[in-house]
């Protein structure tokens, strides 16, 4: 592990109870700036809930959260967005009263921006994700797609150094994902962030990602490069039961 | 030169949800100013006044998504200190012995005592806000009403300075018709800047979802306390300018029935936008003078003819169960003002 200390956002032995039900025990987790880590488990594994901790809407039971270093374990949710932690949600959430260029400004706003830079920085945004006509729409006239993509747009509106994005691609058709993977992949490069991506989408997941991370029950299971995972028992038991094919989690 | 019209155009655009909302006002005030009546006129003056406390109200309402019970505190707040400084010299040191020495035995000129009760209105604000913007939703709603009763129960008891509930009669009457569409045109264009300004974007994303807005670094607290302090310099002003129309001040005309007129005004023309507060004042001013004059009697085919009282309160909250029924959104359902081609852009197309 040569990489420096400085760059990555760091989970470590975070565990979250809800009441009686633990939601994640013990999970150590590390996201680098310029890679796309991917957050893989079958429905419970805890995959929200540690996106909900790192990006501060969740505090842990026990466990720290650090960024670049320094503990945030502590602040919330709104300082550690505009430390630069970004996040999307499974339903998108959007400002639906606002238009597009809005949504992502208001992101833009909230990272220090004035109201005139931020408009430059969503537009620059929705060009180089082919979203510019949609600017000035309003976003309850969406379609479903153009709904998640603005989602994703609006969290890298924030310039973050992390973007953790919750199923990006659920609910997108096989031209629809395409896309989104070039646009996922792309990311590191061009924003210069580290990229933590929970998705359901076998073909997302392995097609973007260097590193992948899964739980299972609320535990790590396994963490390695999407051919490690692939042939990994343990992953293959916890997704697809004993049954396990070859082909399944192959793509 | 092209580039020259290109701004002009943008600025046009930019401007147009203003421009359409204070050209016909002033054209109101023009037509009823050379061919109305002095009922008319009265009306007319009511209603600029109205859009002067609704749109400030709006700029903390409509911005926010909270319901606001507590904005006639800052109205009375702004209206007795206009008072305390301008009304009845000779009777002060008599009716209102309890005020200090400065306020008590001389009359402060009018510009000046009017600026000073607007930034108490403000302040007051801006300190009731660092306490109650803490609460969210419901709580923050009900809070707004507490602080309305608090300052109601203070006022109509505090007889040595307020008079108790009886009325402080012989203010000054300075508002005009142009007098209140200009300080109109000032709320308007404050709340427009407002609205476009990346604090008023921020308060509006916590408005549609609180959750995503934290999520993209906007501050629900200060967000929601610029917007609260505002808006109440905004009805302050216009405390003052209904205090120095009528020229008298009563604490019991900014309790309930007043708070209640002004929410309505602001539902029924949308509380999602500027053009929805100036709408729901002039839709809402109309029906109450319509009905007024009804109550007060009028002939037909030389028979006297009128309605019972209270109608017209009667007719309002109907009318604005109606509007919540059929279109919960309000006349301009959230709707600025616009251009064609920019109404068609924001409508979008579902799968285009």
């Amino acid at each position: 592990m040569s990489r420096p200390q400085k760059q990555r956002l760091e989970a470590r032995g975070v565990a979250v109870a809800f009441g009686g039900i633990r939601a994640l025990s013990g999970v150590d987790l590390e996201i680098w700036r310029g890679e796309v880590l991917g957050l893989i488990g079958p429905n419970g594994a805890g995959k929200t809930t540690m996106v909900n901790v790192l990006s501060g809407f969740q505090r842990p039971t026990s466990g720290s959260i650090s960024l670049d270093g320094i503990d945030v374990s502590r602040l919330t949710a709104r300082k550690i967005a505009q430390a630069g932690v970004g996040r999307s949600f499974q339903a998108a959430r959007l400002f639906r009263a606002m238009t597009v260029e809005q949504n992502l400004s208001v992101a833009a706003i909230g990272s220090g921006l004035s109201r005139r830079e931020a408009r430059e920085r969503a537009l620059d945004i929705l060009r180089w994700m082919g979203l510019e006509r949609k600017a000035d729409h309003r976003c309850d006239s969406l379609s479903y797609g153009d709904e998640r993509r603005v989602s994703i747009a609006r969290a890298l509106a924030l310039q973050p150094s992390f973007a953790l994005l919750d199923e990006p691609a659920s609910g997108m058709n096989d031209a629809e994902c395409e896309a989104l993977m070039e646009v996922i992949s792309e990311l590191p490069a061009r924003f210069g962030c580290g990229v933590l991506l929970i998705e359901h989408n076998m073909k997302v997941i392995m097609g973007v990602c260097q590193r992948i991370h899964v739980l299972d029950g609320g535990q790590s299971l396994a963490e390695g490069s999407p051919q490690d995972i692939q042939k990994n028992p343990a992953v293959r038991r916890a997704y697809l039961g004993e049954k396990a094919t070859d082909s399944t989690l192959a793509i | 030169m092209k580039s020259d019209t290109m701004s002009f155009a943008t600025i046009g655009r930019f401007w147009f949800p203003v421009l359409a909302l204070v050209i016909p006002l002033a054209i109101i005030v023009v037509v009823t100013g050379q061919f109305g009546g002095l009922s008319i006129q009265r009306t007319v003056i009511e209603m600029l006044i109205s859009i002067v406390i609704v749109v400030g109200l709006y700029v903390f309402v409509g911005n926010s998504g909270i319901i606001s019970f507590g904005h006639a505190t800052f109205m009375a707040i702004a209206a007795y200190a206009s008072a305390w400084q301008t009304c009845c010299e000779m009777l002060k040191p008599i009716t209102m012995s309890g005020l200090p020495p400065f306020l008590r035995d001389q009359s402060i000129p009018l510009l000046p005592s009017a600026v000073v009760s607007v930034l108490l209105a403000g302040g007051a604000a801006f300190l009731t806000g660092l306490v109650i913007m803490r609460l969210t939703g419901l709580a923050a709603s009900i809070s707004t009403l507490a602080v309305l009763f608090i300052l109601n129960v203070v006022y109509s008891n505090w007889d040595s300075v307020t008079m108790g509930s009886a009325s402080i009669v012989g203010l000054p009457t300075y508002v005009t018709a142009w007098l209140a569409l200009g300080c109109a045109v000032v709320a308007i264009v404050v709340a427009y800047l407002y609205q476009v300004s990346a604090f008023g974007l921020a308060i509006r994303a916590t408005r549609e979802d609180e959750v995503a807005a934290a999520a993209s670094g906007i501050s629900l607290y200060w967000s929601r306390l610029i917007a609260f302090t505002l808006s109440g310099f905004m009805v302050g002003l216009g405390g003052v300018l209904q205090a120095h129309y009528l020229g008298t001040v009563s604490i019991n005309s900014f309790f309930l029935s007043f708070t209640f007129l002004a929410l309505a005004m602001l539902i029924v023309g949308g509380m999602g936008s500027l053009a929805g507060a100036v709408v729901g004042v002039v839709v809402i001013t109309a029906m109450v003078d319509i009905f007024r004059r009804l109550e007060g009697g009028i002939s037909i085919g030389g028979e006297q003819w009128s309605l019972p009282a209270g109608t017209q309160e009667l007719i309002i909250a109907a009318f604005m169960l109606l509007i919540l029924v059929f279109r919960k959104d309000g006349i301009m359902a959230g709707r600025e003002m616009t251009l064609p081609e920019q109404e068609h852009r924001e409508k979008g197309l579902i799968n285009g």
